[in-house]
């Protein structure tokens, strides 16, 4: 939300911002322009009104020029003149001058002396000091000129009077007072100031400005006489555009009229205009503001739909589509996002397909079938489950290869489906394994299902040309008889098929405990790798009697593991798991090294015994065996005349080459060699006579029950003698009985061990049993040759 | 017709004299650039030998003064015809004389006599640029230059102290001229100014109002 208002907002403030600038300029032109135009006009006024007031100033100087030459022309006048009666024209002049409105009136003789003057400070007899300027205008043809009297600029004419030749000058002045000034900013419409100068002084200034400007015109005209056109000057706070002309100019005087228009007046007009202009401006600024903002609006609103829309998907919403009527781009954009959301919809369900399916044969995998049992198992149902193994599919592997593979499952997977019962469901969890569930059924029940799957499955499968033929076998296990959750039903019905694949038939519902066995041996497994170090592992020893000395110098270390668990477990049970896990060797080792540790207390002690062991295929094969042995012999400084290896026919047979070279290494550290178990595998002695061993040890299930008719007998005999004829001794296991003892004896085997003598006993035991047999006293000898 | 009755008159006079007592002499004058100079008033001191004439003419012609310069003797009395279809109203306020004749037509009622010496200037109220001299002597013999300069004079042969005036002289003063010898030989004077303004200003140019009342008046007439 916050982002989509900042959008909103910045969309706004840059549209506000852009109209901003746009009426501004817009305003200040429109401003500009006005101002421009009406100081222009301003200007032409000024201009107009200049050339109006010298009309009118030229005017008022004809109608005085007039009353001036009706003065002279007149004959009564001009007899007074002439006869020199003073008062006579004093009296005619005052009566003209005030005919004609003029301020000051005097008679000049033709030089310019004074002959009679209105003026206070003018003496008959003085020169008039306009005299002769006023002699040049008329003679110019001037009507008129301005002088200064009394810092008062005065419009002045003359006439001569004739009779008819030249006798005399009246001349006449009409004050530029305040009252002409009015009369011209009457009929001009402009402000109209005099400037009259005298000499070195300020000047006089009669204008109709406002008092507060008087010493302001008189400061800004007092320096220049002349005109300076045009000029913007404030007066009294006020801009004025002002002119100035130059009435007259002497040597000691000047007088200059101004004229002066307001601007700010002028302005004054064009104010409405520009607060007219102003409100346009701001109303238009508020309602594109308001405009923009709707925009930015209906821009952002449609944005947080799709927001909202995309955040639906993102949760996972694909059903709610995105509602949004739009021709234009975002309008494409929903369809875009719809259309976005259909492809996401049907990829999830794909991949959530693919999850729970094997992609192969695009059965339910086994997460799938779990959660379908788990929910059968929920609502109580009694289920059957059928775990089907492929038993060959390695040769399929080796005919048709992987693609063979694929296709001899898919066609099984089709057989598998097409026996399959409304309700029933079936899985590929492993690349060979199946699972059929069955439902409401219970495994007994089921058992006749497995057995019709079982056929289907018999029926030969075509791979790259070659018929095939596939061994299935099935376990079975069902809910709630044979497990009470998922883990346990899926875990019992595999036991049930690793069983079944022992059966002849392939076939095999689960049988209650098995599960538990299964569990002991992964509980051993799991342990087997610890014990040679957290501890449980000890020796026992069984005596080997010489029949020969009738002594006992030799002994057979078994070993025993008391599990934390279980208690003492039996080699039979954890030998094989540990050869089939890969621990045989560690055994070996942790054996190997307790016997020496054994050897040398003994030797220590002055008991020499000779201990064979047993070593697996897998010690054998191990290249570092003879190595890990011959340190172990120096570290306990035993000869290796005191150690026998028994190593069974098979682990013999299963890598012979790499046997034989063992064989004979072990054979330099001086260890003797015994082929244990003889007679249970398939080796001949003609094989044996390769092997570099020294001693044969005939398993006990020949000797358990021999006596002298039985067909082991002639076994045992003829091994003896052969083995003899081979040169090795000949070692018999598993005596119980006396008897047996008395024919092994007669037959000439050299050594025997069982429990007849002893069963096997832990180390100080074993001394002790040694003690307690007089006759077969162990003694300490050289080493056996 | 009865003016020029006067004037031939005169002139009958003159010639019935000269022939008697004197020889008719004739004298130049020029001015200072050598231009023959008209309305020039030569005087001759001397013995009154005549009575001088009664009256003497300046006449007013086509709004002018006829002659522009009329010499009299003291105590002559001029008369002011006016030969004009308007009224004229001379008048001069001259020290020599100073008189006003209102506004007539024809010959006014009265000559005026100027009994002092001087010089009057005569001017017509009504037309400004009308100007006359009227040069009044105590001299017996005297002329006017003509528009050639010449002035004839009509007296016995011998020397004779001499006056020259003209309106162009500085303030209008009469100027000794010296003896002339009046005899055989040719006399020639020179003004000491430069004459550039015609001796009358002349009428201005009719105005549109005035042919305009001048024809209204002619049509009016049957």
């Amino acid at each position: 939300m916050t982002r989509s208002l900042s959008f909103h907002a910045r969309l706004s403030c840059i549209l506000a911002a852009f109209l901003l600038v746009v009426i501004a300029t817009l305003y200040f032109s429109v401003r500009l322009v006005t101002e421009a135009a009406v100081t222009d006009q301003a200007a032409d006024r000024l201009e107009s009104g200049l050339r109006v007031f010298e009309r009118l100033l030229d005017m008022r100087g004809r109608q005085l020029r007039d009353g001036v030459q009706v003065l002279a022309a007149d004959f009564g006048f001009k007899d007074a003149v002439a006869s020199g009666d003073t008062l006579t024209l004093q009296s005619a002049m005052a009566n003209q001058a005030a005919r004609i409105n003029a301020s000051e009136a005097m008679l000049l003789d033709l030089n310019g002396k004074v002959l009679a003057s209105s003026l206070s400070n003018t003496r008959p007899g003085d020169t008039f000091r306009y005299a002769d300027k006023l002699q040049e205008a008329r003679q110019q043809g001037l009507t008129m000129l301005v002088v200064s009297l009394d810092r008062q600029a005065h419009l002045m004419v003359e006439s001569e009077v004739r009779a008819p030749l030249p006798i005399a000058r009246v001349v006449m002045g009409f004050a530029m007072d305040r009252a002409l000034a009015d009369e011209l900013k009457q009929l001009t419409g402009l402000d109209v100031s005099f400037l009259a100068r005298e000499g070195e002084s300020k000047g006089e200034l009669v204008t109709t400005l406002g008092p507060g400007t008087r010493d302001e015109l008189i400061d800004g005209w007092s320096r220049h006489d002349h005109a300076n056109g045009i000029e913007v000057l404030s007066l009294g706070g006020e801009r004025y555009l002002n002119e100035d002309i130059v009435l007259s100019k002497g040597t000691s005087f000047s007088v200059i009229a101004l004229v002066h228009s307001s601007l700010d007046k002028a302005l004054a007009g064009f104010h409405q205009v520009d607060s007219r202009v102003l409100l346009i401006a701001v109303v238009g600024l508020i309602a594109s503001l308001v405009g923009a903002l709707l925009l930015a609006r209906s821009l952002s609103e449609p944005v947080n739909a799709l927001a909202r829309a995309a955040e639906r998907v993102g949760r996972g919403d694909y059903q709610t589509p995105i509602e949004l009527d739009r021709g234009d781009e975002l309008g494409s954009l929903a369809t875009a996002l719809n259309q976005m959301q259909r492809g996401i919809a049907e990829r999830e369900q794909l991949i959530a397909h693919n999850m729970l399916h094997d992609d192969v044969t695009g059965l339910p995998n086994r997460s799938l079938v779990a959660e379908l049992l788990a929910n059968a198992i929920e609502a109580g149902r009694t289920t059957a489950v059928l775990h089907i193994g492929i038993g060959n599919l390695a040769g399929v592997q080796d005919s048709g290869g992987s693609e063979g593979v694929d296709q001899a499952l898919r066609e099984l997977a089709q057989r598998l489906q097409a026996s399959l019962q409304p309700g029933d469901h079936l899985a590929r969890i492993l690349t060979d394994e199946f699972l059929l569930i069955v439902s409401d059924t219970s495994a007994d029940n089921a058992f006749s299902a497995a057995v019709a799957v079982q056929q289907a499955l018999a029926l030969p499968v075509r791979v790259a040309e070659l018929e095939m033929r596939i061994e299935a076998h099935i376990g079975v296990a069902g809910y709630p008889d044979d497990a009470g959750n998922v883990d346990e039903l899926l875990r019992r019905a595999r036991i049930a098929m690793q069983d079944a694949a022992q059966m002849p038939d392939g076939l095999q519902l689960y049988q209650h405990g098995r599960d538990d066995a299964h569990q002991r041996q992964i509980t051993l497994i799991r342990d087997l790798r610890r014990a040679a170090q957290v501890g449980g592992l000890h020796l026992h020893f069984q005596p080997k009697v010489d029949l020969e000395h009738g002594r006992v110098y030799q002994a057979e270390a078994l070993l025993r593991w008391n599990h934390p668990l279980y208690g003492m477990v039996s080699p039979g049970e954890f030998i094989p798991l540990a050869e089939r896990t890969g621990s045989i060797q560690l055994l070996t080792t942790w054996v190997i090294e307790a016997v020496l540790r054994q050897l040398h207390l003994w030797n220590g002690r002055g008991l020499y015994m000779e201990v064979s062991l047993n070593i697996s295929a897998e010690d054998l094969t191990s290249l570092t065996l003879e190595q890990r042995v011959g340190e172990l012999l120096q570290r306990y400084v035993i000869p290796g005349g005191q150690l026998v290896f028994e190593i069974t026919e098979s682990a013999m047979m299963r890598d012979p080459e790499r046997a034989l070279t063992m064989l004979h290494r072990l054979r330099t550290l001086g260890i003797r060699l015994s082929v244990d178990d003889f007679g249970t595998g398939y080796s001949s002695l003609a094989q044996l006579r390769r092997m570099p061993v020294q001693e044969l040890k005939i398993d006990q299930s020949f000797i358990r029950e021999l006596d002298d008719t039985c067909s082991d007998a002639v076994i045992v005999r003829s091994t003896i003698d052969m083995s003899h004829a081979l040169g090795l001794k000949v070692v018999a296991e598993g005596v119980e009985h006396g008897e047996t003892r008395d024919l092994l004896r007669a037959w000439g085997c050299d050594t025997l061990q069982g429990y007849f003598f002893s069963r096997p006993l832990p180390a100080d035991a074993f001394e002790a049993w040694l003690k307690q047999q007089p006759h077969l006293t162990a003694r300490p000898i050289k080493e056996h040759s | 017709m009865f003016k020029g009755v006067v004037r031939s008159s005169c002139f009958l006079l003159c010639a019935l004299v000269a022939p008697l007592q004197a020889h008719s002499f004739s004298v130049r004058v020029v001015d200072a650039k050598g231009q023959p100079v008209v309305g020039a008033v030569l005087s001759l001191a001397g013995q009154a030998h005549s009575k001088p004439a009664d009256v003497a003419v300046m006449d007013q012609v086509g709004m002018q003064f006829q002659p522009a310069v009329l010499a009299v003797a003291t105590g002559t009395a001029v008369s002011f015809p006016n030969s004009d279809d308007i009224r004229h109203q001379v008048y001069s306020f001259s020290p020599a004389k100073r008189f006003e004749l209102r506004l007539y037509e024809g010959t006014p009622s009265e000559p005026v006599t100027f009994d002092k010496p001087g010089v009057a200037v005569v001017g017509c109220n009504i037309h400004d640029w009308m100007l006359g001299y009227v040069y009044i002597t105590e001299d017996p013999r005297f002329g006017v230059s003509d528009s050639q300069g010449r002035i004839e004079l009509s007296a016995p042969a011998g020397q004779y102290p001499s006056t020259l005036w003209h309106p162009a002289l500085v303030d209008m003063q009469p100027m000794d001229a010296g003896t002339l010898l009046l005899g055989a030989e040719p006399v020639e004077l020179t003004l000491p100014v430069a004459i550039t303004d015609p001796l009358q200003p002349s009428a201005p140019a009719p105005s549109p109002f005035a042919d305009a009342f001048r024809k209204a008046a002619r049509d009016a007439q049957p």
